[in-house]
């Protein structure tokens, strides 16, 4: 009989550290690790949130303190009246918002429903010619090309329909560009939900359609509100589109609105960043009251075993 | 009193066909246990009778009613998963007496029954926990009381302790049994261990490759297997097989003709008389080891030994033949040494080298194995 001890192995008990991995032990230990971490994120922050500061501040700032230099860090004499203002001058402004909340709402809840929809149905059964595998692929491909190189062709297909300047031309367009992306979302998180919690809802007395809301939408509910949430946030700050395909004020959202304040002989700064803080409000805020959901979102898995 | 009977059950995938041709009946209040390797069609068997999968062609009766073609939700049947498949968003309360709530069953009526299962589960404690702070056998039994609660005609269980570590395994196998037992439900219950389904089941299914390859009680499957593949998988360790020839009682195997020569007795000699050349099969425990040199016995040398408390797994080589033997503790053996093995003689099979089906006559083979499984059970 022949054994491996015929050919001794040379072994280590034990693999020496790397300089890199000494370096980094030896800077964890004197706490620069950590600093360095935290350094990095202060930067980070900074970078991030500058330019928001700027705007809030810019609110309360008169246009010569705005452009004064050096810059006025923190506004003397805050000028509460800069946001009375905009509405006295520019009063279409709230048309603005009320179509921007319209054309938003109805098109997150449609992208988001045909979505889900799309997104189970895709998860869930077989089609021939492995149609369940090609066609999320195909539906995602629209999303590859520049959206620009689609504006002419819609603009003179929505005139024919008469749907220029109108919220549901904008509702149209909007639903198209979010469905891909919720299909997307929404079949991940259908992918974990197991099969036989399906199975067993319509062994315990349901039917399919039964098992799909009673068991299967309250599973993936975080991820309903998380596309919910990115689909709010990309038609809320939508422009190209909204600048080529709604031109009277009817149809005009938030950000052509903002757009207008830039005119050929000024740049009405002032208003703009009013209206600019104003159209950051609603997105901050439905983010921040489904942050909790939202969280669980994006860590998937959260449906459990 | 529901009975259970599959037709000619076939289901195809395409070209890849997961049971060929099901023939199977299930008395009433039987324990039938689906038994063989992953991929042998045995889940989708079950499938099929739960609705899940719809066969392509044949029938499925529930009681003699045609049920092939019909909803899940519409059989009166309940199931338990592999995976259990709680409900994550409910507690362990939703979770039991949600097939009641889901059959509009009133709130009192349900609250009693899901008290009742609870206390016959022993985990009324657990009742308002949510299934994610529960440990593995907690899960398993809130999934054993929902399947339970609607005292369903008939019960199917798909691999529901493979999730569990071994010594829990064991106490919720005794669990199971006796819940069977006292519901008397007709139950099917599918696994791959065959130690599980010796030990629960009334009937053994033994399914390979999309077929039946014998039906039979626990002791018949053991014991009188109809072919090579179900002699292999019944048993641990498994059988031994070597080829051998044949000539008048005397076997000789192929590969070690001089270390495996053994004459057999007369009695055991008239099940293989016209037969030249057939694997024999011996069971681990059907060999009795010797330190001595022993007349009409294998001589062979010990590879290693595996000591397993009251008895040692011996893994020895015949010239070529590898061979597993299971040894009381006390022969003291060690690698390297040589032994000589003796077999039962009443206690091996023979089997046809092609087709592996089993030679001699089972009427007289139950005849010998009885007589002898007093003094071959458990050395």
């Amino acid at each position: 009989m022949t054994t491996k001890q015929d050919t001794p192995v040379e072994t280590m008990p034990y693999t020496e550290p790397s300089g890199l991995e000494k370096l980094h032990e030896r800077l964890t230990e004197t706490g620069l690790t950590k600093a360095g971490v935290y350094g990095a994120l202060a930067v980070f922050l900074v970078w991030t949130l500058f330019p928001v500061y700027w705007l809030v501040t810019a609110t309360l700032k008169t246009r010569e303190t705005l452009l004064s230099f050096p810059p006025q860090w923190i506004p003397v004499d805050a000028q509460f009246a800069n946001f009375a203002r905009l509405f006295a001058e520019r009063p279409e402004f709230v048309t603005f918002i009320t179509n921007s909340v319209i054309v938003t709402v109805v098109t997150t809840v449609i992208a988001t429903t045909i979505g889900a929809m799309a997104a189970y149905a895709f998860v869930t059964f077989d089609y021939p010619y492995n149609l369940d595998f090609h066609l999320p692929f195909y539906i995602l491909s629209t999303r590859f090309m520049p959206p620009i190189v689609t504006i002419i062709p819609l603009f003179v297909i929505f005139r024919g329909f008469g749907l220029v300047n109108t919220l549901r031309g904008l509702i149209l367009v909007y639903t198209m560009f979010n469905i891909p992306f919720a299909v997307w979302m929404m079949k991940g998180f259908f992918e974990e939900v197991p099969e036989s919690l399906i199975e067993s809802a319509m062994i315990d007395g349901h039917t399919h359609l039964g098992a799909f809301f009673k068991i299967v939408l309250p599973l993936v509910k975080p991820g309903l509100i998380a596309s919910a949430i990115f689909t709010t946030i990309i038609t809320w700050n939508e422009l190209l589109f909204a600048v080529i395909l709604a031109q009277s004020s009817q149809a005009i959202t938030v950000p052509v609105g903002l757009a207008s304040f830039v005119t050929k002989f000024s740049v009405q700064w002032i208003n703009m960043s009013v209206a600019a803080t104003i159209a950051l409000v609603p997105v901050l805020l439905f983010a921040f009251m489904a942050r909790q959901q939202l969280v669980r979102g994006f860590s998937m898995g959260a449906v459990g075993k | 009193m529901v009975t259970v009977e599959y037709d000619s059950v076939k289901k195809a995938y395409g070209e890849t066909i997961a049971i060929e041709d099901i023939d199977l009946e299930v008395d009433d209040g039987e324990f039938t246990i689906l038994l063989g390797p992953s991929g042998c069609g045995k889940t989708t068997t079950l499938r099929c009778l739960a609705g899940l999968t719809e066969p392509t062609s044949g029938t499925i009766t529930l009681d003699g009613h045609d049920v092939t073609n019909v909803h899940p939700k519409n059989r009166n049947i309940a199931m338990v998963f592999q995976n259990f498949a709680l409900y994550p968003h409910m507690t362990v309360r939703e979770n039991i007496g949600y097939p009641l709530k889901v059959a509009d069953v009133d709130k009192e009526e349900r609250e009693n029954r899901i008290e009742q299962v609870a206390e016959t589960l022993e985990i009324p404690e657990l009742l308002d926990r949510d299934i994610a702070n529960l440990s593995g056998g907690q899960q398993q039994r809130v999934a054993l009381g929902r399947a339970i609660i609607r005292r369903p005609a008939v019960f199917l269980m798909d691999e529901p302790l493979a999730n569990l570590d071994a010594k829990l395994k064991i106490s919720m196998r005794s669990r199971i049994k006796v819940l069977q037992r006292e519901m008397d439900i007709t139950t099917l219950y599918v696994t791959h261990d065959q130690e599980e389904a010796m030990s629960l089941g009334d009937k053994l299914v033994v399914m390979d490759q999309g077929n039946i390859q014998q039906i039979g009680s626990p002791d018949e499957v053991y014991h009188q297997p109809v072919n090579r593949f179900v002699a292999g998988f019944i048993g641990s360790p498994s059988m031994n097989f070597i080829e051998v020839t044949h000539s008048e009682g005397q076997i000789q195997a192929v590969d070690a003709p001089a270390a495996f020569d053994v004459t057999l007795d007369d009695a055991v000699t008239k099940r293989y008389s016209g037969t030249d050349e057939m694997t024999l099969g011996v069971r681990p425990q059907y060999f009795t080891i010797h330190t001595d040199e022993t007349a009409n016995a294998v001589e062979a040398e010990v590879e290693v030994t595996e000591p397993q408390g009251d008895e040692q797994i011996v893994e020895v080589a015949a010239g070529d033949v590898s061979l597993t033997i299971v040894a009381p503790s006390t022969i003291d053996t060690t690698r390297g040494d040589t032994v000589w093995l003796t077999l039962e003689d009443e206690l091996v099979h023979g089997f046809d080298p092609d087709t592996g089906d089993r030679i001699g006559d089972p009427e007289e083979m139950v005849a010998t194995t009885r007589a002898s499984s007093s003094a071959g059970s458990k050395s």
